[in-house]
């Protein structure tokens, strides 16, 4: 190991000349913070730079998204005040990027909530009573990897119509199990803990200590997944409306976007490029932000020196 | 084991029947009428019905059902509407294709993340650690479909280094390899960085180092034997949902496998044709599957050493959850 100290003593006045173990890992740990600390910072201004104008869209003094000027085709970035250019019918390319990104955004939002809850919901309910419940949670959950996955969404999307519902409810099914597989092993070990056995020998309903207070004490981990899962969603249903699968109304997504510019790609660079580009740095800030959190969050020695030294834990 | 392989071949079978069962409810509940689709603008009343009574459309769901269970235990899957050949031919012709695309993606994969993920885990925390760090959250950002199409217009447009679409030649194969693995290797070196982390942490390693053993022994021998069968299943789990048709990436090269002729077949409402692209890539997927969890006992130290040599029997003994 090449781990270099910092030259002013540690907090705990370690002798700097003896560099014990717990001294690296304390660098290390330090490190960790650090870094974390500049994935939150850059995850969240990349985060901010995509959502902020994407919700400011019906604001900011732009065309509308389907404005066509066929005088105006094609028009490169920069000109006539076309930031982002203009497309094949004349549209504004940042204008379409912006409200398509407000579709995309909400189907994203809604689809981690749903999966979230559904997630949590039978991941907790397998964890905790076990038998059966757990027996039937666990057969979904393999079942579902061995599907193909986006074929099944396609399948569903292209026989029931490429509305908002459906297409939510698609990638909320696609996103349930990793909440799932999460809650249900937090819970399985919280349901071990002395508290759990003090409330059930009170007489509290079995179905109550798991819902007050079971939970919410695994709740917090157990949403740290969502952010990571907001950016697994953004990706999905751009690559459904990539593939024709997308809303169409009342504005085409971001993959439709890039899609509709592709047969212009060799002239007009900036109808893939620039899309494409706003769809990495929100996916890259909310990927940072998630994992900043986890890193932040986590302490040094995992999961199960926590629960071994039974601090007390936030609700 | 024979019990064992009895009842994980059972599983498997049920699932592709639940599978395949799904699909076919599916595609019967949805609108939409396949005579349409196939009769092309303006058809009469009359065409319709015939087109019906020629595919059996207009018999009841449950017909429907029971000649396709008899078709589907005899190997015939049915005609396609669009191809006017047998579904599974269709789907088998095309088939190859898509499984070369997967093995050299997953190939390309492995060789770069495993060593990119080690190399990660033993400079944990250090600045080139994070930079690293940055590029593989980079590359499992950005849309698979978006960063092909770049790829294509800077290397087979711009620089007409590779062919544009479809399998002319190998060289053909180096675009959509590449956009696969991107997000590939960033998945999985990821995931390999956590494993060693976590097994290079372990009281066996300080052992072995104690005792003398080399850096590289340590890291590959020691730490990688515990990680293998994670990073196994992993890569397993990839190359599967590969072989489900890379339907995103053979769209954007017109790639000849499975997953284009999926969208196709979904345009058309081309039933037998989805019931049996279905149908064969979740086969090769259970079949993938149950072939990495037989690799488990030829990776899994504990099974090996009763047959080898002693030298491991410390990174044997140390029970998984004191790694922690």
């Amino acid at each position: 190991m090449t781990t270099t100290l910092s030259p002013e003593p540690t907090a705990t006045g370690a002798r700097p000349s003896a560099v014990t173990p717990a001294d690296l890992k304390r660098a290390g740990a330090r490190r960790r913070e650090r870094s974390a600390r500049v994935k939150l910072w850059v995850g969240g201004v990349c985060t901010l730079l995509v959502v902020a104008p994407v919700l400011l869209a019906g604001v900011l003094p732009l065309p509308g998204p389907d404005e066509q000027d066929l005088a105006q085709r094609r028009l490169p970035p920069f000109t006539d005040g076309h930031l982002f250019g203009t497309d094949q019918l004349g549209r504004d390319l940042l204008s379409r990027v912006l409200h398509g990104g407000q579709t995309s955004l909400m189907i994203g939002l809604l689809a981690v909530v749903v999966s979230g809850l559904i997630g949590i919901a039978l991941g907790a309910a397998a964890g905790f009573f076990g038998g059966w419940v757990d027996a039937v949670v666990s057969r979904l959950l393999e079942a579902q990897l061995s599907l193909p996955l986006l074929l099944m969404l396609l399948l569903v999307v292209a026989l029931f119509g490429p509305s908002i519902p459906v297409i939510t409810g698609v990638i909320a099914i696609a996103q349930w199990p990793e909440v799932a597989r999460l809650t249900r092993s937090l819970v399985l070990v919280e349901r071990g803990k002395p508290y759990v056995a003090a409330a059930t020998v009170l007489g509290l309903r079995r179905i109550t200590v798991l819902t007050r207070h079971v939970v919410p004490n695994v709740l917090s981990q157990a949403t740290l997944v969502v952010l990571l899962l907001l950016a697994q969603a953004v990706l999905l249903e751009s690559a459904l409306s990539y593939l024709g699968a997308g809303p169409e109304r009342p504005f085409a997504t971001w993959g439709r976007i890039i899609s509709d510019g592709q047969d212009y790609i060799t002239t007009s660079w900036w109808l893939v490029t620039l899309p494409g580009l706003f769809i990495v740095l929100l996916v890259v800030g909310v990927n940072l932000l998630g994992d900043g959190l986890r890193d932040r969050t986590r302490r040094p020695r995992g999961l199960l020196r926590r629960i071994l030294s039974r601090r007390p834990q936030e609700a | 084991m024979a019990t064992y392989l009895a009842k994980r071949v059972g599983q498997s079978v049920l699932t592709l029947f639940l599978t395949i069962t799904t699909v076919f409810v599916l595609l019967r509940l949805a609108p939409g009428d396949p005579a349409a689709a196939y009769a092309g603008p303006n058809p009469t009343t009359e065409d319709l019905e015939r087109i019906r009574a020629q595919f059996g459309l207009d018999d009841s769901i449950l017909v429907q059902y029971g000649t396709f269970l008899k078709g589907l235990v005899t190997g015939d899957l049915g005609t396609s509407f669009s191809f006017q050949a047998p579904a599974l031919d269709v789907v088998l012709e095309r088939l190859p294709y898509t499984i070369t695309l997967a093995l050299s993606a997953i190939l390309v994969t492995a060789v770069v993340a495993i060593p990119l993920g080690v190399w990660m885990a033993r400079r944990a925390d250090t600045a080139k650690e994070f930079g690293a760090n940055l590029l593989t959250i980079t590359g499992q950002s950005m849309p698979d479909f978006w960063s092909g199409i770049m790829l294509l217009t800077v290397f087979a447009v711009v620089l007409p280094v590779f062919p544009a679409s479809g399998f002319t030649s190998w060289g053909g194969l180096v675009l959509p390899t590449i956009t696969i693995a991107i997000l590939q290797i960033a998945l999985i070196s990821r995931m390999v960085r956590r494993e060693m982390t976590t097994n290079m942490a372990a009281p066996y390693l300080t052992v072995a180092r104690s005792r003398g053993v080399a850096e590289r022994a340590l890291t590959w021998r020691y730490a990688m034997s515990n990680s293998a069968i994670p990073v196994l299943t992993a890569l397993g789990t990839r190359f599967a949902a590969m072989l489900n048709g890379v339907v995103v990436v053979e769209v954007v090269f017109a790639w000849p496998g499975v997953g284009s002729l999926v969208v196709r077949a979904l345009e058309t409402r081309d039933y037998p044709l989805i019931q049996a692209t279905v149908l064969v890539t979740a086969a090769l997927t259970v079949l993938v599957q149950l072939l990495v969890d037989l690799a488990y006992p030829l990776l899994d130290p504990r099974v090996r050493l009763a047959k080898t040599s002693k030298k491991t029997a410390p990174a044997v003994a140390a029970p998984e959850g004191a790694l922690a």
